[in-house]
């Protein structure tokens, strides 16, 4: 089509890092500049059931970069729900080891 | 009142698109700019090709995803989407819904759909896309499932999938959308 110029880098982050509570550091701008894209867990306000099929459906989209070799990583991992996503994905038998140490840029 | 947005998954994620197709490292920051001085919320939605077609994926038309089983995975991606858009629509939000405007299944306005697309890729030009009016399949089912609810959503495409994409002419389709009832707000 059109030459590509996507990073290869994927960063799983909590709603959090998406829609930052008043007073907490915008981390979606230093994630931006430093190439990174983002595939976002499901916000808490989101009833439990449909919180963990959209969980199924983000582990499904990480497997797919996993697979073909991008680069994979979390943002904060203290985060409850990124700690559901790395349940989720050791149930399957993957992980993601590594976690982004940001600060806001 | 909130504005919540629901983006297509590629804005925030470019790694999603078909292959050759990304036009920017992974966020598209232009977007979430327009959108933080706007005090929007933001909600990213799954894509539908890429758990489907995978990342090296050729750039397919309408009739090329459009079988049960494709038709079956997005509904099953759509559903905890609808559940959040009637969530927020319950709490008096204003949901608008960004698309991609030339995609087979996130297109809002415009598609690409052809009967002959297909068959041994041989990578055509790109003024050779066949974009046509119409939704993408994906985008069809979830303002499916909103049924009633849909008239309660607003919905705009950005041409990301258009050859002769205008950056500049889109973001202003998008702040018009966000600007028709409502101001921008400082942030």
């Amino acid at each position: 089509m059109r030459g590509d110029v996507r990073g290869r880098r994927v960063a799983v982050v909590p709603d959090s890092v998406v829609n930052p509570p008043h007073g907490v550091p915008d981390l979606l701008p230093r994630l931006a500049a430093d190439g990174w894209g983002i595939i976002a867990l499901a916000s808490a306000e989101l009833g439990s059931s449909e919180r963990a099929a959209w969980l199924d459906l983000v582990v499904e989209q990480v497997v797919t970069f996993l697979d073909d070799n991008y680069d994979v990583a979390l943002v904060d991992g203290e985060d409850r729900a990124i700690q559901a996503f790395a349940t989720k994905m050791q149930e399957i038998g993957r992980a993601v080891p590594r976690v982004l140490e940001l600060e806001a840029g | 009142m909130t504005t919540v947005c629901y983006l297509a998954h590629c804005l925030l994620n470019a790694n999603a698109k078909v292959d050759e197709g990304a036009r920017c490292a992974g966020v598209y920051s232009p977007v979430v700019e327009l959108l933080r001085r706007h005090g929007c919320t933001i909600r990213q939605m799954p894509c539908p090709e890429l758990a489907f077609g995978g990342t090296r994926r050729f750039w397919a038309v309408r009739e090329q995803y459009d079988t049960p089983a494709f038709r079956a995975h997005c509904k099953r991606l759509a559903e905890p989407v609808a559940a959040q858009i009637r969530a927020d629509l319950k709490r008096q939000a204003r949901v608008v819904i960004v698309g991609i405007d030339g995609s087979p299944s996130m297109g809002v306005e415009l598609t690409a759909s052809s009967a002959e697309w297909g068959g041994r890729p041989h990578n055509p030009q790109d003024e050779d896309y066949p974009v046509v009016p119409g939704a993408g399949l994906f985008t069809e089912t979830l303002l499916g499932l909103l049924a009633d609810e849909e008239a309660n959503v607003r919905i705009v495409g950005l041409g990301q999938d258009l050859f002769d994409y205008d950056e500049q002419a889109e973001l202003e389709k998008l702040r018009h959308t966000l600007s028709s009832e409502g101001g921008e707000v400082a942030r």
